[in-house]
């Protein structure tokens, strides 16, 4: 059995080759996953997020509630859990979603039991942040990993707040502090093109997923 | 909660498995390099029709992709940096691996050793024989493709089941995947349909969108019966210990989130300094892999399931595996380690469009897989590989960390010839090419007029049979000339 230092001695052992140093984190080339001058991050964020086809709906914070219950409904969803990370919001969609005739759980309480977590019909979960220029939700252990991914639809409530330009400002961010575990960028339904190149929603992962802009 | 050992209902879906699904017969990256020539590979793989035109449809739409993708953006600025990055962390990759593992430790992390392929396999078996995993669910990871990492599982009794789609298909046929990021570029729908058709024990509709939620329903038991999964790994994140890994499907993402224990098996190579530079290798993995922004699922795991955490694994374990990595550094070939597996190089290299990849007869094709084949697997099994290319150059534009793969498979014939181990023809034309490279202006003149030539030459893209110097290699094929942007 290899143990570490005996690992490490053959990766150092071997002559250095030329370092040309790290480059400056500050001085990052223009990427597509940037913001460009002079853009509305929302603007961006629901054209990036329609191109890979998620549903974006921009909705005040009054009415958000009542909007993931429409959405949960649009979907045709009966079982649905709903994830701590909604804040807020938490109370006001249990109960916009009881009164719709839902069947409302927590994440945190179906999550233990893995049949019972994907028999779900659609999680409603809100997200750490979302980036501008990539149409990206990001969700995160503290949240479930399995929370924006295990239904056929998933319903997110994104705050203008959370939206941030690019993936260097999320990298670079403190907000990824309260990960926990694991963070994930989500972009769009879970998609495969492996069959002949056809494009396929929902190999996996949801094939619907919903954006709430609460703005 | 279910952690049953589940081999008794071997089965997926509630459907029995077909012959020859468990236990595939074509075990990948097994020794077929040693029975077999490139040549006689390529002969069989230029018999199929459809997989030319697949893979040519296919490579054109990525590339074409890519191209819109960068459009307006610093692309060249980007892969420069890109390029740097990955020179200083391979170059500087001891201090990196050691800070990279007590980070990861520090969170939880399990880290296990592995110098070269069989240690990994026995690692991996250890662990789930240890645990007593009965059923494993993977996600798609060439370094377990490099190490043979199912065969051993299977042989030690556990059930194992790829979960990407195209992998999915790839190991119920008992066939191998034939590009590092469209598995099945090579298999037509048809041949889909009539497996899964033979599963399902009923005649499935013959339509992709149908198919793929007959792969899905089936994958999704064994997601739910697994005790463990295992995935590969993008990238190394030295500043923070994590593995950061991207997936279209999503079944990275379960494989990493549903059973109670996740292994990842990656390459020492895969290291990036600082978190931050995920913002620029990101854009460049999957503009240039798939011509995406970014791929639908980027998840950077940082540990096992933490306290308060609604879900996820009870342990993570990394296995870092060398298997020839740490013998290229300081080296001739050290930048061969720079590569990220975006598949770019193979989309544009006019002899991997002819052949695909199964003809490059170990795990990875095209020039990468021209390189890193003799160099993990030795040059006698497969040093002829770095003549399984024109030199026309159309790699190294491509490459998104700008290796040099020209001049990598130049060193490697030379490398051939040094070692005597070339046919004799093989080592005269090399005299040619030698006088040429000491003149790089005149090499670089002779390659261009070799380009112009063929266009004339060409016709409808297709160079006959005719070309002279490419007598030996256009024998078994005809060359479709690299695009050049
Ligand atoms: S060598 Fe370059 S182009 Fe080829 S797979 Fe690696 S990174 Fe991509």
């Amino acid at each position: 059995m290899t143990d570490r230092a005996s690992f490490m001695a053959a990766v150092a052992s071997t002559p250095r080759g030329h370092d040309p140093g790290l480059p400056d984190r500050a001085a990052a080339p223009d990427a597509p996953t940037e913001l460009r001058a002079g853009e509305s991050p929302l603007d961006r964020f629901q054209t990036e997020a329609e191109a890979v086809s998620t549903i974006v709906e921009r909705v005040d914070a009054a009415g958000a509630a009542s909007a993931v219950a429409a959405a949960l409904e649009a979907a045709g969803a009966g079982a649905v859990a709903i994830a701590a990370d909604l804040g807020d919001l938490l109370e006001p969609v249990r109960e916009a979603c009881r009164s719709a005739g839902l069947q409302v759980d927590d994440y945190a309480d179906v999550a233990p039991e893995r049949a019972r977590a994907a028999a779900l019909d659609a999680t409603v979960t809100g997200c750490l942040a979302a980036v501008a220029a990539t149409g990206s939700i990001v969700t995160t252990g503290a949240t479930g990993r399995a929370a924006a991914l295990i239904a056929p639809t998933h319903v997110c409530v994104v705050r203008a707040d959370q939206v941030v330009d690019g993936l260097h400002a999320l990298v670079d961010g403190d907000v990824l502090a309260a990960a926990g575990s694991m963070f994930a960028l989500q972009s769009g339904p879970s998609r495969s093109a492996d069959i002949e190149k056809t494009l396929i929603l929902g190999v996996h992962g949801p094939g619907r997923v919903h954006v709430l802009l609460v703005v | 909660m279910s952690a049953t050992t589940p081999r008794e209902d071997a089965e997926v879906g509630g459907r029995p498995l077909p012959p020859g699904w468990a236990a595939p017969a074509h075990q990948p990256g097994a020794d077929s390099l040693a029975d077999t020539t490139f040549e006689e590979r390529a002969r069989e793989n230029l018999a199929r029709p459809f997989q030319r035109t697949a893979i040519a449809n296919a490579t054109d739409h990525t590339v074409f992709a890519l191209q819109r993708r960068f459009a307006g953006t610093a692309h060249d600025a980007l892969r420069d940096e890109a390029r740097r990055i990955r020179a200083h962390a391979i170059t500087n990759l001891p201090t990196y691996l050691e800070q990279w593992v007590d980070r990861a430790e520090a969170r939880g992390t399990q880290v296990h050793f592995a110098a070269d392929e069989a240690e990994a396999r026995r690692i991996v078996a250890g662990l789930c024989a240890e645990r007593g995993v009965g059923r494993v669910v993977k996600s798609k990871s060439m370094a377990s493709e490099e190490v043979s990492l199912n065969s051993a599982l299977e042989g030690a009794g556990i059930d194992v089941v790829e979960t990407d789609l195209g992998e999915f298909v790839v190991q119920a046929m008992g066939d191998r995947p034939s590009h590092v990021i469209a598995p099945i570029l090579h298999r037509t729908q048809g041949e889909v349909h009539e497996l899964f058709s033979a599963m399902a024990g009923e005649d499935l509709p013959d339509d992709p969108e149908a198919l793929t939620g007959f792969a899905r329903e089936g994958l999704r038991h064994a997601f739910l019966t697994a005790d463990a999964g295992i995935s590969g790994g993008n990238f190394l994140i030295a500043e923070t210990g994590e593995v950061a890994m991207v997936t279209n499907e999503g079944n990275g993402r379960l494989t990493t989130s549903l059973p109670r224990i996740h292994i990842a098996l990656v390459g020492i190579e895969k290291m990036l300094p600082r978190r931050t530079d995920l913002a620029v290798l990101l854009p460049l993995l999957t503009g240039h892999g798939t011509g995406q922004q970014i791929t639908t699922y980027v998840s950077v795991l940082g540990g096992p399931r933490g306290a308060g955490e609604p879900d996820g694994p009870e342990e993570m374990h990394v296995v870092l595996l060398d298997g020839g990595r740490s013998a290229l550094l300081g080296g001739e070939f050290e930048e061969a380690l720079h590569c990220i597996r975006c598949g770019a190089c193979q989309n544009v290299c006019p002899v991997y469009r002819q052949v695909g990849g199964h003809a490059y007869g170990w795990v990875y094709g095209g020039p990468i897989g021209a390189v890193l084949t003799p160099l993990f697997r030795g040059q006698a099994d497969g040093g002829e590989l770095s003549h399984a290319t024109t030199l026309c150059g159309a790699c190294d534009d491509i490459c998104p960390v700008r290796i040099p793969l020209h001049d990598l498979l130049l060193g490697l014939r030379r490398r051939r010839v040094a070692e005597d181990v070339a046919p004799l023809s093989e080592r005269l034309a090399f005299r040619a090419w030698g006088l040429a490279w000491r003149h790089p202006a005149t090499y670089r003149a002779s390659t261009a007029v070799a380009r112009a030539g063929l266009a004339v030459l060409a016709r409808d893209g297709v160079v006959s049979r005719r070309v002279p110097g490419l007598a030996r290699w256009t024998a078994t094929r005809d060359l479709v000339l690299g695009r050049r942007r």
